[in-house]
């Protein structure tokens, strides 16, 4: 990402004094939310002292590499101007189905790479259904939202699934550190990056952007939109399973009732990221840093000592404003 | 000049947005019951001037007059209210709702909170009446023929009761009986004293309807012109400030050849029957047609994009496209009608728009660089003037965005069959010519062009081969070199030879 940002500077080197201008207030957007997020652990560190100690930090990347690995799926069906309501569901159902097959002895990575498969089928049923049948993603998705929590109670009558004898190298999967650095977190990272890649260095990325600024035109470009729409919801049910499969390996039990509610904090961090819910306009690094934000603010609530509605309060007050300042320098923007 | 006798002055009106001058001390006057012109090319400023009239911006400089009264309105709302109705191109009607909703929005009769339905319908009766127009006033404005839309936001600007009425080009989207029913609209309306800012690009229109003409360039007033002592050619030649040619003649040619494309039929039952239609190789043949004649209809049928029966053959081999893409691969090109809506994605840049339908061949990666490097050629080529390929494109003007339209499909490459609809829509008289020119050029190269408009006289100029379509079928074909203009015009209206 550094890399490629970098190059774009060098092409805005010849360009005339508006859109340089214009470059430098899009250079602020981008790193005015990583400004922010900086600002806070500053404010942070100077509150709760034991903010900044490796087991704090710790404890926070890995509280928010769950919902940020579900927000990355969720960055890339926002930018085609679809939204997947469905993701908690999803990762409910892949967690369980990992506890599921491990328990009655399927391997390890077949019984992960199974689970994932699974929630990439969900995903891309309901995004195919959205792409050739016209239908909105939000709806498509809200009766998976429905419908997959459903079937994850069903697989046990709502009962949790033990992962039984599980292997040592599973368990580490969700919960294991290498230093003070949790797998999951590495993850996390890890997945942020190849989306980026994706996104930035291939066709299939490009084909993204340009679905999400205007379908039509796409369409009459000769794009292949529908599969392009298919695929993008596949990745986010397949990072959504994943989710679920690294939090049964956290907990050594598959929760059926686990993920509720984390369509919302995954579409939060997204558009906190900068990433236009109309699509076309956006990006992960932008919801990486987003969900970090979030995470430290809840996290700097928690050390202050205070409640967890507080923390609601404070999280949707920072998202309205966040929207606020975006729409008020996009305008500026567009004036110049 | 007294004052009683003016409808209007704008008086050294500047307007500054950042980097630029819009507007840099702009005359208007216009008297009561006159039809009078805004000319000039894209950028001149006619659309900031009357969006300064209207009321949505503020000029930093000058003062308006608006029957002898100081005038300065801060919103469009105190604009309408202070008689001044503007008619953009872009026709601001909500498509959902009725003809009455759209002709008396905000202003419905009423009893405390509920509508008087059948009073508002009755309203909006007389208000259709007076354009002429034959429509229910409960049809939802979506299901209307543009033309019909284009009537009904006349008479929404007719009922505030507007002394001056602003036109932004309404023949864009009408054919020529239509618009000649607008014409005796704006008879009837200067009949009554009312004055009408006529804005156009087609000097025959102009001629006609107006009676005195202002043309601006650069943001400047050039000249006032009466047009009755007035030729086209001087309007033109202020337009433009210097002289440069306005239709680059093409030295048509006869491509020989077997035909590239070989249309049997192409069939869409009650909509489109266009049957023996054959373009060449190097062959630019032309559409003609009133609205809603089929242009856009067969265009969109032989890309794939609507499902017709189409029997034909590129290339000797049958044509079969079930979609854009497959039509895409078979090697076709469609520059739609809208470059806005269908033609370009206005929030990326220039570069990723023009090298968006080149991706789908290999390399697969890093198609942002790849991309800038693959469409610098056409980019050049076009002469696209834009700050760089990082630029949005939604910040070009017309002629440049529909150049990378077509810069789009230069750099996929490997183009056979390249089919235009409506391309210079909106465009001014350089830019027209500019990419006529490139039209011609890549026919030059041996690529089979299909190209829709509703300006015969472009037609004329630039084709090798007229085709007439009337009512979805076509009537007539003409060789441009021996046909004259009006027996093709009488064509296109009555859908028979004279």
């Amino acid at each position: 990402m550094t890399t490629s940002t970098g190059s774009a500077m060098t092409v805005a080197g010849k360009d005339s004094g508006g859109a340089r201008s214009r470059r430098r207030m899009d250079l602020i957007v981008k790193s005015n939310l990583l400004l922010v997020f900086l600002a806070l652990c500053v404010v942070a560190t100077l509150l709760a002292p034991q903010f900044l100690t490796g087991r704090n930090i710790a404890n926070l990347l890995q509280q928010s590499a769950l919902t940020g690995i579900v927000a990355i799926g969720m960055t890339m069906v926002v930018l085609t101007a679809g939204i997947d309501l469905s993701v908690g569901s999803v990762a409910a159902f892949g967690g369980m189905t990992v506890a599921l097959l491990m328990g009655s002895g399927v391997p390890v990575v077949a019984a992960i790479l199974l689970s994932i498969a699974a929630g990439a089928l969900f995903g891309g049923f309901m995004g195919g259904l959205s792409a050739y049948l016209s239908l909105p993603s939000f709806m498509t998705t809200l009766a998976g939202l429905t419908a997959i929590r459903g079937l994850t109670y069903l697989l046990t009558d709502g009962k949790p699934a033990d992962v039984g004898g599980a292997p040592e190298a599973f368990q580490l999967l969700g919960g294991g550190f290498v230093g003070y650095v949790p797998i999951i977190g590495i993850v996390f990272v890890v997945i942020t990056i190849l989306a980026a890649l994706v996104l930035r260095g291939t066709t299939f990325g490009e084909y993204v952007y340009a679905v999400g600024s205007n379908k039509e035109a796409a369409r009459l470009s000769g794009l292949p939109v529908r599969a392009v729409i298919t695929a993008v919801f596949a990745v986010s049910g397949a990072l959504a399973a994943l989710a679920g499969v690294l939090l049964t390996s956290r907990l050594t039990v598959g929760q059926p009732t686990a993920f509720s509610g984390l369509e919302l904090d995954a579409i939060a961090a997204v558009v906190l990221g900068g990433t236009n819910l109309f699509g076309g306009r956006g990006g992960v690094f932008g919801t990486f840093v987003a969900v970090l934000l979030l995470s430290v603010l809840r996290n700097l609530c928690n050390l202050l000592g205070l409640g967890s509605f507080f923390q609601m309060v404070v999280t949707g007050l920072i998202l309205l404003v966040a929207l606020i300042l975006n729409m008020l320098i996009e305008r500026r923007g567009a004036r110049a | 000049m007294t004052g009683t006798a003016e409808r209007l002055r704008m008086s050294g009106i500047v307007k500054r947005f950042p980097g630029t001058v819009a507007l840099d001390g702009v005359e208007l006057t216009v008297r009561p019951g006159e039809v009078h012109c805004l000319l000039g090319e894209n950028g001149a400023g006619k659309s900031t001037l009357m969006k300064i009239l209207a009321g949505s911006y503020r000029p930093d400089e000058g003062t308006i007059l608006l029957d002898g009264e100081p005038f300065s309105p801060v919103t469009p709302h105190a604009g309408l209210a202070a008689g001044i109705a503007v008619i953009y191109q872009e026709l601001d009607l909500l498509p959902d709702l009725t003809v009455a909703q759209n002709l008396l929005l905000g202003r419905s009769p009423r009893y405390g909170p509920f509508v008087r339905r059948s009073r508002r319908a009755g309203l909006a009766r007389e208000a259709l009446d007076r354009v002429g127009a034959r429509f229910p006033v409960t049809t939802p404005v979506r299901e209307l023929p543009i033309a019909a839309q284009q009537l009904t936001a006349i008479a929404k600007a007719l009922t505030a009761d507007a002394r001056v009425i602003v036109m932004d080009e309404p023949s864009a989207t009408l054919g020529e009986s239509e618009l000649l029913a607008v014409f005796d609209v704006i008879r009837s309306l200067t009949a009554e004293g009312r004055s009408v800012i006529f804005i156009s690009h087609r000097m025959d229109e102009v001629m006609e309807i107006g009676d005195r003409a202002t043309v601006l360039r650069d943001g400047r007033t050039v000249g006032v012109y009466d047009l009755t002592s007035t030729g086209p050619g001087e309007l033109v030649a202020a337009m433009i400030g210097e002289a440069k040619e306005l239709v680059r003649p093409s030295g048509h040619r006869a491509p020989e050849g077997e035909p590239l494309l070989r249309v049997d039929r192409v069939h869409l039952p009650g909509l489109l029957d266009v049957r023996d239609l054959e373009v060449r190789r190097g062959e630019i043949v032309g559409l003609a047609g009133l609205g809603g004649a089929g242009r856009t209809t067969l265009l969109r049928a032989l890309f794939g994009d609507l499902k017709a029966h189409v029997t034909a053959r590129l290339d000797g081999r049958p044509l079969r496209v079930g979609s854009p893409a497959a039509a895409v691969r078979a090697g076709l090109a469609l520059v739609p009608e809208s470059r806005k809506e269908h033609g370009l994605m206005l929030g990326l840049s220039v570069g990723r728009n023009a090298a968006i339908a080149a991706l789908g061949r290999p390399p697969w990666l890093l198609p942002g660089r790849a991309g800038r490097r693959l469409t610098q050629p056409a980019l050049a080529d076009l002469g696209v003037k834009c700050a760089g390929p990082d630029q949005l494109v939604g910040q070009l003007s017309g002629g440049n965005q529909q150049k990378i339209v077509l810069a789009k499909w230069i750099t996929r490459g490997g183009i056979r069959l390249l089919l235009l609809d409506e391309p210079t829509r909106g465009l001014d008289v350089g830019a027209k010519a500019d990419l006529y020119r490139q039209v011609r050029h890549l026919a030059d190269q041996g690529v089979a062009v299909l190209l829709a408009s509703s300006e015969l006289n472009e037609l004329t100029a630039n084709t090798d081969q007229i085709q007439v379509l009337y009512e979805g079928r076509n009537v007539a074909r003409f060789d441009p070199r021996d046909s004259l203009e009006s027996v093709i015009a009488h064509t296109v209206i009555t859908g028979a030879m004279p």
